[in-house]
């Protein structure tokens, strides 16, 4: 079963939302603190977060940035806020996904599969190994490097740039994006996938400013360029 | 210019067109007297010399008149008259030129002739073939006159060339004044203009513009009255804003806990007798409704801001929500309009909205198409170069021509839905679809669908106006 962390400070919402999360067959722990979640994590890691942003003491920006140093566990954003700063801050923090509350249980527990899904590295045909410049993808070891360095991607980085390598050349709209990488099959947030990418840039290219490979296609999306 | 046509040209151009004409009227007034004056000065000049030269002439004839017969011809051929002068001799009614020329003599008026026989010189101005010319007679003896014409054409010559030389002059003058105008109206309109685009800035909700403040005390008290304009403005917004916000998170808390607990009982809603599995049926469906309604509240709430425009692929965005609602792809029409630039297989024209915006614009109307008109028929998608026309068609009732206004309204439903109790929906649905449209400064309206049936048109200009 898989173990989910609940970081949230209204106790009614942690109930219902451990109710219902556990009625979707995940094993779960609930804490109403960021300190508390940290400690709860070194101590008991766990497969998946959901982080309040607003919370009592160190606030949730604070709390994803804290448990990306510790690893890449797939963080979830619920919160009552829904301005696009909030969104973007949370994201850059390292959050993997952002939903706003209230968020019927099916949607969240669609968002928690779609975070826990390996990356695809689709076709059989597909060599094990693929350069694009400097960049080497190893997507049956999980590697990414650079160079000679070994580039640490989290989980849904290391998925949206298997989803690019599997199209290299082609262009993937931000919506194709958001349904292969974050299992989106309704119109989903498009900034979802930009602060991903601008994270990605950061990590596999030498220039993020001026990216090589990671490229941005004005109005239609992203490409993977060899 | 009509005063209408002018006014319809702005500010602007009436102070341009004002300075013009001024200074069109002081230099014609100008050129007028400065032209009139010198032909007077110049003619009177003129006049002087030829009476001179008349009297001088004649003179020089007494004498040679003096013989007992006197060859008239050759007395004449004496005088040294240039070019311009002509003199003639009216002697016992008989004329004496130098030349065989009649016209000479028709020239002289017969007013004239008579008062210099009876003893007096005179001076007449008269036209010789059609030429100025002076006429100026001078008594000799008795029975005997003498003429002398004088051609004034070098005199018209010049008076055309000051004439020309003025009027050119008065051109330059108007030309100048406009040109004045024009610099000092764009000096004076500066301010407005700057209040102009400042206010464009806040309209479009970027409440930090401001004003500079001005050194002209008259125009600064403007740039100081708009600047606190704004900070109230922008203050009350910002209250606004907060309050939303704040009603937004305590809205949202209580909402994620019933849905939240909803679900677990919805989930063992079969263990439930039937009286408690009726009672957590509705529950399910009135938290759902509750939700999209506060969602769409708070949608509603925060829409007066500007669009967040992208460039976006506006035919895959309406084909991806198209399938995500369960229509078939035929439903959708994609027509490319100005040859945009189109896709490899599809028509396709990346236009910059915002695609949150267009995509809740869509769903909305699905949605409605769905509650009030049986299902969506058709979605028609023009896309030009700068705009994007979307058109969603149903086969219900339609919208009665006196209710097409009102179902933008918030929590107007359609008669349908009212005479079912308006179980369904929010009521807000078509108030955000046309607060989203706004937000693009463009335009919504509904029509009959030809074949029965609705039609909605947004048309959202696929550029920054």
């Amino acid at each position: 079963m898989p173990r989910l962390l609940i970081v949230e400070d209204d106790d009614r919402i942690r109930l219902s939302l451990r109710l219902a999360l556990e009625d979707e067959g995940y094993s779960v722990r609930d804490v109403p603190t960021a300190e508390a979640g940290l400690a709860e994590h070194r101590a008991h890691p766990a497969d998946l977060v959901l982080v309040d942003l607003m919370l009592p003491g160190m606030d949730g920006f604070d709390c994803i940035r804290a448990m990306r140093r510790l690893g890449d566990v797939p963080i979830v954003v619920v919160s009552a806020r829904d301005d696009t700063h909030d969104v973007v801050a949370a994201l850059e923090a390292g959050a993997d996904d952002y939903v706003v509350k209230p968020v019927a249980v099916k949607e969240l527990s669609a968002r928690l599969r779609a975070l826990r899904r390996r990356a695809s590295g689709s076709g059989e045909d597909a060599p094990k190994v693929r350069r694009f410049g400097e960049i080497e993808l190893r997507p049956e070891a999980g590697e990414v490097l650079l160079g000679d360095e070994q580039v640490h991607l989290t989980r849904t980085e290391f998925r949206l740039l298997c989803e690019l390598a599997d199209q290299t050349g082609r262009v993937l709209s931000r919506q194709q994006l958001l349904d292969r990488v974050w299992g989106y099959d309704v119109y989903g947030d498009e900034r979802l996938v930009d602060v991903h990418i601008g994270r990605l840039r950061r990590k596999v290219e030498r220039d993020p400013a001026n990216p090589a490979h990671v490229l941005t296609v004005r109005g239609l999306g992203y490409k993977l360029s060899p | 210019m009509s005063s209408k046509g002018l006014r319809a040209r702005g500010l602007r151009a009436r102070i341009t067109a004002v300075f013009a004409l001024g200074a069109l009227a002081l230099s014609v007034a100008l050129a007028g007297a400065t032209y009139e004056l010198t032909r007077q000065s110049l003619l009177d000049e003129r006049e002087r010399a030829a009476v001179r030269a008349a009297y001088f002439d004649a003179a020089l004839i007494r004498q040679g008149l003096g013989g007992d017969d006197p060859d008239l011809a050759e007395v004449l051929r004496s005088l040294d008259t240039g070019e311009t002068r002509r003199p003639l001799i009216r002697r016992d009614g008989q004329w004496f030129a130098r030349t065989a020329d009649d016209g000479l003599t028709e020239a002289v008026p017969q007013r004239l002739q008579r008062l210099v026989e009876q003893g007096t010189a005179a001076v007449q101005r008269v036209s010789l073939r059609a030429e100025p010319a002076l006429v100026v007679g001078v008594p000799l003896q008795e029975g005997a006159t003498y003429y002398e014409l004088t051609e004034l054409s070098e005199l018209r010559d010049t008076l055309t060339v000051l004439a020309t030389v003025l009027g050119l002059v008065a051109l330059v003058t108007t030309l100048a004044g406009a040109g004045v105008g024009w610099w000092a109206s764009r000096r004076v309109l500066r301010p407005l203009g700057n209040v102009a685009s400042a206010a464009g800035s806040i309209a479009s909700g970027d409440f930090t513009a401001r004003v500079g403040r001005d050194r002209d005390p008259d125009l600064d008290k403007l740039a100081v009255a708009f600047n606190r304009m704004v900070d109230e403005v922008s203050a009350r917004s910002e209250a606004d804003r907060r309050f939303a916000a704040d009603v937004s998170h305590e809205l949202r808390s209580p909402l994620q806990t019933l849905s939240a607990a909803t679900s677990v009982l919805d989930r063992r809603r079969d263990q439930l007798d039937d009286r408690s599995a009726a009672a957590v049926a509705l529950l399910t469906d009135e938290v759902a409704r509750f939700e999209s309604l506060v969602t769409d509240l708070l949608e509603l709430a925060r829409s007066d801001r500007a669009a967040e425009r992208r460039p976006t692929d506006v035919a895959a965005l309406t084909r991806g929500v198209a399938e995500s609602r369960g229509l078939p792809p035929a439903v959708l029409e994609v027509t490319n309009l100005d040859g945009a630039a189109p896709g490899v297989d599809e028509p396709t024209a990346v236009l910059e909205i915002d695609p949150r915006r267009f995509e809740q614009l869509l769903v909305n109307l699905i949605d409605n198409a769905g509650k009030h008109g049986g299902g969506v028929v058709r979605i028609g998608l023009s896309l030009g170069k700068d705009a994007v026309t979307l058109e969603v068609d149903d086969e219900g009732p339609g919208v009665p021509v006196e209710e097409r206004d009102l179902v933008f309204d918030r929590f107007a439903r359609g008669r349908a839905a009212s005479a079912r109790g308006g179980s369904e929906g929010t009521g807000l649905g078509l108030a955000l679809v046309l607060q989203h449209t706004q937000a693009h400064r463009g335009t919504v309206l509904v029509t009959d669908r030809p074949g029965g049936g609705a039609r909605f048109r947004v048309t959202l200009p696929g550029r920054p106006s």
